[in-house]
């Protein structure tokens, strides 16, 4: 009998969860799930953590494997219109996602960006606002700066946006729509 | 301690089925990304009344591990009856936690009517059983109307009826559940805790969700966030004051503490006697004077 995978069990969902959370209440913060989850992508684990029938997701760079999405269960949705999207952070950002509404914001997608490493890299960033202690500085590599422009757009009129996670290769890091984003270097 | 056990098969760790947990775990994201919105979900049924807090037990029942240390308290206190069968249920359905009435030793902790005297850190969490979650039905019997409220950050009607309070008793009257805003936008019902507490929300080294069973509210005052007890220039928001006639300051009967929030009992010869409300609290200052 073929042995499930670590991410589909209820109590490494758990775990992650709490990962998720603490991470979305403390933006800047990064934590390895891929020791909580068995060694894999993170995003996989962290989608295999949210997501169910009752949502609709985009792969819009074509991530995962097809393997994945009967074990996710959600909904194929288009970009525009999905309530978790996974992409690559390197490439410029060719979308608008759901921004939710004035009186409904939590209509709005959270974002998974596949980026190169987040504990270090040239692009210094310093992120302030709820959550945050005063500052903290975040180092990232492989994120394209105009996720970061097309991001101020979409939070431009709060409570509408949307949240992002950043996932390498075993750590995650939010970025809610409230965090304030100051590029200190940028490595192009 | 056998027929417990044997009840623990019939349920899945946490009791909620994994979709149950997996919405709620969505929704408390939603509400840490959005600070002070109510953020709906469908709220299930709990083998229990309403009115005993199945909000907040679902957020708990959500977002606990086997690796966790669970403390529950109601008014203050571990002992009461409906902290001691939301305790004893947690622990029946959630196999392998760990169960505590010390504030420092508990990382996740439920809570109806207040939040403990010692300042919570950042490895904790702090569930709060909210009986209505929206400030704003005082002014306002439209839900789809508040919610646009809401989004336009609009409470000058509530503001009115809260200064129409003030002119009519000369003093903020709220006792509890007062109207807080959360990082400059929304107003919360912050759930039945006194004044008192209301200032320990602002800039909290710790993460408090707040869930509405009935309701099916949940939302959040995340860490290190702006919350502020709503007040005018001329009449500024205070807590509770605990000084006798001779404006001195009572103190705690058992303990003898005179920082923390009394609660006034009538004794069996008929004289007011002051006793914190926190009981671990109270405990911890015996302790200290090594009694
Ligand atoms: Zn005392």
């Amino acid at each position: 009998m073929k042995k499930i995978e670590a991410i589909w069990l209820p109590e490494v969902q758990q775990n992650v969860f709490r990962g998720l959370m603490e991470v979305m209440s403390r933006p800047g913060k990064s934590i390895n799930l891929a020791e909580l989850a068995g060694n894999v992508m993170p995003a996989r684990a962290l989608l295999a953590t949210l997501l169910d029938a009752e949502v609709t997701f985009c792969d819009h760079n074509g991530l995962l494997d097809e393997s994945d999405w009967p074990l996710l269960q959600a909904k194929k949705a288009t970009v525009e219109h999905a309530n978790y999207i996974l992409c690559h952070g390197d490439s410029a950002v060719d979308f608008e996602p759901m921004l939710g509404e004035l009186s409904s914001p939590e209509h709005s997608a959270t974002l998974v960006l596949v980026v190169e490493n987040l504990s270090e890299g040239s692009s210094h960033l310093t992120f302030s606002g709820p959550g945050v202690n005063g500052e903290i500085s975040v180092k990232v590599a492989g994120l394209n700066r105009d996720w970061l422009k097309q991001r101020e757009q979409w939070i431009s009129s709060f409570p509408l946006g949307v949240d992002l996670l950043l996932v390498d290769s075993s750590r995650v890091m939010a970025i809610p729509r409230t965090t304030k984003i100051e590029v200190t270097s940028w490595d192009m | 301690m056998t027929a417990m056990r044997k009840a623990n098969a019939a349920y899945p760790f946490g009791f909620l089925d994994e979709y149950a947990k997996k919405e709620v775990r969505r929704t408390i994201l939603k509400a840490i990304a959005i600070p002070g919105y109510q953020v709906p979900y469908s709220s299930r049924e709990m083998p229990m009344g309403r009115g005993f807090g199945t909000g907040g037990l679902q957020l708990t029942l959500s977002i606990i591990g086997a690796d966790d240390t669970l403390k529950v308290i109601d008014q203050g206190s571990d002992d009461s009856v409906n902290a001691v069968n939301l305790r004893s249920f947690i622990e029946m359905t959630c196999d392998g936690i760990d169960t505590t009435d010390i504030t420092d030793e508990a990382n996740v902790i439920q809570s109806r009517h207040r939040i403990p005297e010692k300042p919570l850190r950042e490895d904790q969490v702090i569930v709060l059983q909210v009986p209505y979650p929206d400030p704003l039905v005082v002014v306002e019997p439209s839900e789809d109307k508040r919610k646009i409220m809401h989004g336009e950050a609009d409470y000058s009607r509530l503001l009115v009826k809260l200064y129409e309070d003030i002119v009519q008793f000369d003093e903020i009257t709220i006792s509890h559940r007062y109207p807080t805003r959360i990082n400059d936008h929304y107003v919360i019902d912050p759930s039945p805790i006194p004044r008192w507490d209301v200032p320990k929300l602002n800039q909290s080294k710790a993460l408090v969700l707040l869930g509405a069973g009935r309701e099916k509210k949940i939302y959040a005052v995340p860490p290190y966030t702006d919350a502020e007890p709503l007040a005018f220039d001329d009449v500024p928001f205070r807590v509770e004051s605990f000084n006798d006639e001779n404006g001195q300051r009572r103190c705690c009967d058992r303990c003898g503490d005179n920082t923390s929030f009394l609660d006034e009992f009538t004794s069996s010869v008929g004289n007011k006697v002051y006793q914190c409300s926190d009981s671990d609290w109270c405990r911890e200052q015996l302790v200290a004077k090594g009694e």
